[in-house]
């Protein structure tokens, strides 16, 4: 069943069993509802959801960063939902966005919002105002590939003190040294690191990394024009280049970003049922609210679950929440 | 007196004129005016009287007297009259020792003086003068009527020696005070018109005073004139033309003080008017009384606030310690109660001392300890610090909650006050204004909390001590998660169609992602942990009367006619959270072993699998071989498959 259904995004066969286990979870804390609810319609859903990459809204930061496959659906859950803030031209502050974001996964850490913001304004002052479309490519490189960057940002330092990762270290009295040749010298001295020394490092840890790292040659092309670089003006670097926001595949091109016919289509029906904005209130069950003080209206389409599974056992409930299908 | 006793004639004429005297002053009309006073003209008997009165013709000055004449052979004379003069100096009449009335109205004079053989003296007329200084005046001891209006004496003295003086005239002066009156033990009328005095006193040491005028002065209260109430005799007084005299407490309080008076700025007193006067005094008691209690509850209040507000403060910087210095959390989260407790008790000690016991019955709905503080003021109820809350338990009575359309919230943690909302609910049904004020708000998630609510109309958040403000999207988030209130107000703003179309414009698709993309299983579990969470808190509430079976009925509804794609956008306090978390935990480590079991008996019998696969040609020629083996002889076989078939019966 489970290879029969699912078209898993990248190195996943060691991740099935995370989902496994994630599903027998979410099978134990609601097992009186998903009970009636039938046990193999809720494992079909359940990785039919993983392969939408719905499954990760609103679950805990743990589970959502816990594949790259849910880092993905969730950088692409988080675009969908919020392209329309982007859209609409409004520069938030990094406490906003970590806001949106935990609207999306409750207890999401602050620090890794930071950290997407540094690269944004470049480790400057951090309450400034940025762009949705700059943060969402610094905030995907950060949260998808952040066990990387945090060994890039160990290697960086090394390199910025003078020492060589890749060179073995043998104890004698000159490695002392080392240590106290200044890191960044006389004015005149350049900033940052050299590149091609950089990158070599970068494609040792590549190979050795047990985490998602992007693509080398990707890499390579995004240190081919400098010659020295600071770290964060790499990882703004990373971010903007196309290719590997390709390869990662959450997000469309920043060209694109604002892009998404269906969705919009959906928001102008939503829009459309404004209380007021239309004389005479659709069919559709989802125009509910009516204006103004009316009272609670009768019929309403949803009746109540518990009701209804105490009056209607063999209730057929269906996937989309707009269709009435009780007794 | 220097009138022999068979002249008892002239004794009475004397006595009459004085009198007359003692009247037309009351007039303030020159004595020459009365006609019997002319009629002494005649009197063919010793001369008693002589007057140099002028008139004061126009063009006559020059024949105006300016010193006292010098007179002799008049040594029985008994009334002098020198009005309308220019006389700058009492002299030249010392020899005058039988002189009853001496009369210097309308002069120039600027000291009293002259007077001390005067000793029969009755009458002294020195109106109209430049009389700086009452002196002078310590031998006439029978004077009977002192007249000094119109002068520029500024102190009541030297005269406590007038016992027989009847009346006093000190109106139109520069008198600023009252005192200094004892002494004058015959003092009938007193009059202290057109001064500048502000303060009474020594009034109620004449114990004839009868006549008190005190018209145009500068009294402007009771309590400088607070000496007249001790006096019994007095009957007759006036204080128009004062300030005391524009109040509106004026007249019954002068009437309930002074309850022997007949008469209060020339009119009669009536009894209804009495009367009158002492209900309205009775209620300005009340009023006043009620006042100081008003007083002493609002100072009682702003000091509880007071120590609110600073009980979280302190509670907000030991958060961002504990948030900032993660190894001493333990010793920090230990030592600050203490801390807290001590400092709230050695802050205010006394305050609450000194209170009496009528005050809780004072304002309906207040009650103050320390650390919180909870009242009601018309149509709002407003809650200060956490432990507010719980006055939500109460026992409102359903007047009083259903007057309530305002709640405020100030100095609690929002995550608090998330919880008491259902109770909110079920106890103020008609709460449709809620305003927050150092709560804490700082997740947009916060407002999602909002959503079980019957009803907002108004929502007023204080950007002091909530930081959510700040963001630029928070209204239109708080619009959309609550559009089904339909608002009114935000912040006292009015809430347009435009804000509420760039509401769903930002975060409908976020509202469609929550509902329709949601796997089915989610929506359930998601809208059941909300609402079991809030069955909980109506079955904790008192209770269980079949009313609140149907509310739960309705409330189910309800929640349904809210826009249900937004119904799973639901706020879980961090504490609730972390608690759900680790309960998960526990289950996760199952699953993992679970999952872990059954994968190995998985790859077990996968493993089996192959194996059997690998050797099932070798085992199925195997078998071939023996069963082709077994029937190569048929009639063996035969006979044995008989020996099997009877063995087996």
């Amino acid at each position: 069943m489970i290879s029969a259904h699912c078209n898993l995004h990248l190195p996943a066969q060691r991740h099935v069993l995370t989902y496994m286990e994630d599903a027998v979870c979410q099978l134990l804390e609601n097992r009186e509802d998903i009970s009636q609810y039938g046990i193999a319609r809720f494992f079909t859903e359940y990785f039919n959801s993983v392969c939408q990459g719905t499954h990760i809204l609103f679950r805990e930061f743990s589970f959502v960063q816990a594949t790259p496959h849910n880092r993905v659906s969730f950088l692409r859950a988080f675009w969908r939902c919020f392209r329309t803030v982007g859209k609409n031209g409004d520069l938030l502050t990094m406490k906003e966005y970590h806001c949106l974001l935990q609207l999306l996964c409750p207890d999401f850490p602050l620090e890794l919002t930071q950290k997407a913001a540094r690269i944004v304004l470049m480790d400057d002052a951090m309450d400034c105002l940025m762009s949705f479309s700059d943060f969402l490519f610094a905030f995907q490189i950060q949260f998808y590939y952040s066990e990387f960057l945090d060994s890039v940002a160990a290697i960086y330092e090394d390199l910025l003190s003078g020492k060589n990762p890749n060179t073995v270290i043998v104890p004698t009295s000159s490695s002392g040294q080392h240590r106290q040749r200044p890191a960044l010298g006389e004015a005149g001295m350049l900033e940052g690191v050299e590149a091609s020394l950089f990158y070599q490092c970068l494609e040792n840890l590549c190979d050795r990394h047990k985490y998602s790292c992007p693509p080398p040659a990707l890499v390579k092309e995004a240190l081919s024009n400098v010659q020295r670089l600071t770290f964060y003006g790499f990882l703004m670097a990373l971010s903007k280049h196309h290719g590997i926001n390709q390869a990662l595949g959450a997000l469309p091109d920043k060209g694109d970003l604002m892009h998404d016919p269906a969705m919009d289509e959906e928001l102008e029906r939503l829009l459309a049922q404004v209380p007021g904005l239309v004389n005479s209130i659709t069919a559709s069950p989802e125009a509910s609210c009516l204006p103004s003080r009316t009272p609670p209206r009768v019929g309403s389409p949803w009746r109540p679950l518990h009701h209804s599974r105490k009056v209607d056992g063999e209730s057929d409930g269906s996937t989309e929440e707009t269709d009435e299908s009780e007794t | 007196m220097g009138i022999p006793p068979e002249r008892e004639d002239v004794k009475q004429q004397v006595l009459y004129l004085s009198q007359i005297t003692m009247k037309s002053h009351l007039l303030e009309s020159p004595i020459s005016k009365c006609p019997l006073y002319l009629a002494c003209h005649h009197l063919k008997t010793e001369r008693i009287q002589r007057d140099w009165e002028r008139q004061g013709d126009a063009g006559s000055e020059g024949q105006k007297l300016t010193v006292c004449p010098i007179i002799n052979g008049e040594d029985h004379l008994r009334l002098l009259n020198f009005q309308h003069n220019f006389i700058t100096r009492i002299q030249n009449i010392s020899n005058l020792q039988k002189l009853i009335s001496l009369d210097l109205y309308d002069n120039q004079i600027e000291e009293i003086s002259g007077l001390s053989t005067l000793r029969c003296l009755r009458v002294l007329l020195l109106g109209k003068n430049r009389i700086k200084k009452i002196s002078n005046l310590e031998n006439l001891k029978s004077l009977d009527v002192l007249d000094l209006h119109g002068n520029q004496i500024t102190k009541i003295e030297n005269i406590n020696h007038l016992c027989e003086l009847r009346v006093l005239n000190l109106a139109r002066n520069f008198l600023s005070h009252v005192d200094n009156l004892n002494g004058l033990d015959s003092l009938t009328e007193l009059n202290l018109r057109h001064n500048q005095i502000t303060f009474v006193r020594d009034v109620d040491n004449l114990p004839c005073l009868q006549h008190l005028f005190l018209s145009f002065n500068n009294i402007s209260s009771f309590d400088s004139v607070s000496c007249l109430a001790d006096s019994s005799s007095l009957s007759d007084i006036t204080f128009d033309g004062n300030p005391i005299a524009q109040e509106s407490w004026y007249k019954h309080t002068v009437l309930q003080n002074m309850m022997q008076l007949r008469q209060l700025d020339m009119k009669r007193i009536t009894e209804e008017e009495r009367r009158m006067a002492s209900v309205l005094a009775k209620k300005e008691e009340e009023k006043k009384r009620e006042s100081h209690k008003q007083s002493l509850l609002k100072e009682k209040k702003r000091l509880t606030i007071n120590n609110v507000a600073r009980q979280w403060d302190l509670q907000q910087q030991r958060v961002a310690n504990i948030a900032t210095n993660e190894d001493r959390k333990d010793s920090d989260s230990a030592q600050d109660p203490c801390q807290i407790d001590g400092s709230t008790l050695s802050a205010f000690p006394e305050e609450t001392g000194p209170l009496d016991s009528g005050l809780n019955n004072a304002l309906q709905g207040l009650s103050v300890i320390d650390t919180y503080l909870v009242e009601v003021d018309g149509d709002t109820l407003s809650l200060y610090g956490s432990g507010a809350l719980e006055s939500l338990d109460r026992n409102w009575s359903v007047q009083t909650a259903g007057m309530i359309t305002t709640v405020s919230f100030t100095f609690i943690e929002f995550d608090e006050i998330v919880h008491v909302l259902p109770k909110l609910k079920i106890k103020f049904p008609n709460s449709l204004h809620l305003k927050f004020k150092e709560t804490n708000l700082v997740m947009l998630q916060q407002f999602n909390a909002l959503a079980q609510l019957r009803r907002v109309d108004q929502l007023t958040i204080d950007p002091q001590g909530n930081p959510v403000v700040n963001f630029t999207l928070w209204k239109y988030y708080v619009l959309f998660r609550l559009s089904h209130f339909s608002m009114q107000k935000i912040n006292g703003t009015e809430v347009t169609q435009n804000d509420m179309i760039m509401a769903e414009r930002l975060f409908g698709i976020l509202a469609h992602v929550a509902s329709s993309e949601l796997p089915q299983y989610r929506l359930i579990s998601i809208l059941g942990d909300a609402r079991k969470k809030q069955f909980r808190y109506l079955l904790e509430s008192k209770g269980k009367k079949p009313g609140i079976i149907n509310e739960e009925n309705n409330d189910s509804k309800r929640l349904v006619g809210e826009n249900t794609n937004r119904a799973t956008l639901n706020y879980t306090t961090r504490d609730f959270y972390n608690e759900k978390l680790e309960e998960i935990k526990e289950k996760k480590k199952f699953c993992k072993t679970y999952i872990e079991d059954l994968v190995k008996e998985a790859t077990e019998i996968n493993m089996k699998n192959e194996a059997l696969q690998k050797l099932w040609p070798q085992m199925f020629i195997e078998l071939v071989r023996d069963a082709v083996i077994e029937i190569r002889n048929k009639n063996s076989y035969m006979k044995l498959c008989l020996q099997q078939i009877t063995d087996q019966k």
